[in-house]
């Protein structure tokens, strides 16, 4: 058995996430990852399962290479100019925690403004991150973005939440 | 400005087009009249309503509509208008009802649409000579409405052609997208991807079977995934299906070239046909056998080795038969148009299908996949690089002439031929002019 993180490691841990994608450091964002972890934005309310139905994204770590190395592609068309973002989080709550194995889910709220020629956009939702914890480091198993808005008409989005 | 006749001739040519017929509100207001206000236009499948009093909205050229299920035998499309104060009568997207009630005064109705009742009273509309029968007091119905193999069409035109015959040889598309469920039965489900592009509709509706910008403009993701793939999946190994799906964007030329591309009368068309950037997915044991089971090795091969990558039924609907889904297009204004995809579940199939189906869609398809960015850039930069007025032409002449006919009654041409644009056009005059049904594509 082990203590359960503080509330503010777990918000320092996902500020910290967070500061990689606006910075564009992807290797280290990707770092945070546990392999096969899932990144995942439903395109609905409630939406159970991201197999038998559609998402916005779904992704595990193949998926996830392929974009990132699209990100420096340099023929990627959409991204010049590239998109920039600036995250908020808040409302930050330790859901569950198991001490003998180390996985923590965390609830928290975030705002995202993304920024792309000339015009600015607000996101904003739920985040629900599966951690698992251990002396030597924290990885990421799971991490659901439920959008308030994720069954609306959305233009392109290219940038992680 | 006001276009007349003449006008409207003068901005098609045989090998190009004027670009203010994606930039000029005036032409984007006449194309929903004479365009979307004359073709058959897709609504929804069958499967969305399957029970009476099951109901599905949506619009119809940008007109609410309310599509509900009355009996087993009839699907009614109305005007989603309450004939009392022309409020919206039905909200929600999708649910079931046995009477539909307005949420403004009360007023309710049937399923056929016919008035229920009056809040207060039919009397106090008597001195008028009306009672709640009259005409004017049920739901407006949309004059045209049938169904090909489950798809449901609806024309605001009430003298519009039949919807078989209209749909001419691209009927077959949607045959085989049937034929490809072990019990000859398509489900909708896993919900809708609506992904809104600002830029004018026929972009897209040209785009699907334009053959030669996949390599270009996908290269970033296509490429990088044949890179990844290649790593990952040696030779010997099979890919997976993120791979198989994504990698064939950044096949070259010459395969390309060999899909095809092939068009008909009233502006449809398809690419592919012998292959496509599907051909070449993992086969599914489980699936093959359910399928020979019911249709035998011959005819089952036969199906699934009709490899066709997107047919469009112009102006509304396009498929893609191989990986069951749909794309419906649904104009906005000039410079706005959403995308919707919709996944089919091949019914009796075993679900590793459908789990296909939905990946592709997440790919290709979501507002945040990495394949269709670089298509609605693309129509970005063309709907604000069509400002220059230096230049008012965009060729459409690539391979003039060079097409044959088919055995279907259309044209064929190799993959890179501008020959679909050419047949869109074709149309597009026709429909903008009031001609006849337009004639397809002319070897000339």
């Amino acid at each position: 058995m082990r203590a359960g993180p503080t509330l503010q490691a777990l918000e320092q841990y996902l500020y910290r996430e967070a500061r990689y994608i606006d910075e564009k450091r992807w290797d280290e964002w990707a770092a945070l990852f546990a392999d096969e972890a899932e990144y995942w934005v439903p395109a609905s309310r409630g939406q159970p399962d991201p197999k038998n139905h559609v998402s916005l994204i779904y992704e595990r770590s193949l998926l996830r290479d392929i974009r990132l190395q699209r990100y420096r592609h340099p023929n990627a068309m959409s991204l010049q100019p590239q998109p920039y973002s600036v995250h908020l989080i808040s409302n930050v709550m330790l859901d569950s925690f198991d001490g003998d194995s180390g996985v923590c889910v965390v609830n928290s709220r975030f705002i995202m403004l993304e920024y792309r020629r000339d015009e600015q956009r607000t996101f904003g939702g739920a985040v629900t991150h599966t951690l698992e914890i251990s002396d030597k480091d924290w990885r990421i198993r799971v991490k659901k973005v439920e959008l308030v808005n994720c069954d609306s008409t959305l233009g392109n989005i290219q940038i992680y939440f | 400005m006001a276009y007349n006749k003449q006008d409207l001739t003068e901005m098609v040519s045989e090998s190009a087009v004027d670009r203010r017929v994606y930039i000029d509100p005036d032409i984007f207001e006449l194309e929903m009249k004479r365009i979307w206000g004359r073709a058959w236009i897709y609504v929804a499948h069958e499967s969305q309503i399957p029970r009476p009093g099951d109901f599905f909205t949506t619009v119809l050229a940008r007109q609410p509509v309310l599509l509900v299920r009355q009996d087993e035998e009839h699907v009614n499309l109305f005007f989603n208008r309450c004939a009392h104060k022309g409020a919206k009568v039905v909200e929600l997207e999708s649910g079931r009802a046995s009477l539909i009630r307005c949420g403004y005064h009360g007023w309710t109705y049937r399923t056929d649409g016919s008035c229920h009742s009056i809040t207060g009273g039919e009397q106090a509309y008597a001195s008028q000579g009306l009672t709640k029968s009259s005409p004017c007091m049920s739901l407006g119905r949309v004059p045209r409405v049938d169904s090909y193999r489950g798809f449901i069409f609806a024309s605001l035109a009430s003298d519009a052609p039949q919807l078989r015959a209209w749909l001419g040889p691209t009927a077959t598309s949607i045959d085989n997208m049937v034929d490809r469920s072990p019990e000859g039965k398509l489900e909708v489900t896993g919900g809708v991807l609506r992904y809104h592009h600002d830029s004018n509709w026929k972009f897209f509706i040209e785009n699907l079977n334009d053959m030669m910008h996949a390599m270009i403009a996908h290269q970033s993701s296509a490429q990088t995934a044949r890179v990844i793939g290649k790593r990952l999946f040696p030779e010997g190994t099979t890919a997976p299906p993120e791979i198989q799906i994504l990698a064939p964007f950044a096949e070259d030329k010459d395969f390309f070239e060999k899909m095809g591309v092939h068009a008909f009368d009233n502006g449809h068309s398809y690419s592919g046909g012998k292959t496509s950037i599907h051909a070449s997915y993992s086969g599914i044991a489980e699936y093959d056998a359910a399928m020979e089971k019911v249709y035998g090795k011959k005819r089952t091969n036969e199906i699934l080795s009709l490899n066709r990558h997107n047919t469009i039924v112009y102006p509304s609907f396009t498929c893609k038969g191989a990986i069951q889904t749909i794309r419906v297009v649904k104009p906005v204004a000039v410079n706005e148009t959403v995308i919707e995809s919709w996944t089919l579940k091949l019914v009796g199939a075993p679900d590793e299908m459908l789990h296909r189906s939905i990946l592709y869609c997440n790919l290709i398809n979501s507002s945040a996949n990495i394949v269709g960015p670089d298509d609605y850039e693309a129509y970005h930069r063309i709907q604000h690089g069509l400002r220059t007025e230096g230049r008012r032409w965009i060729a459409n002449s690539r391979y003039v002439g060079a097409e044959t006919p088919n055995d279907e009654g259309g044209y064929s041409a190799t993959g890179s031929s501008d020959m679909v644009f050419r047949n869109q056009y074709r149309t597009w005059l026709n429909y903008m002019t009031g001609e006849q049904a337009a004639r397809g594509e002319r070897a000339s």
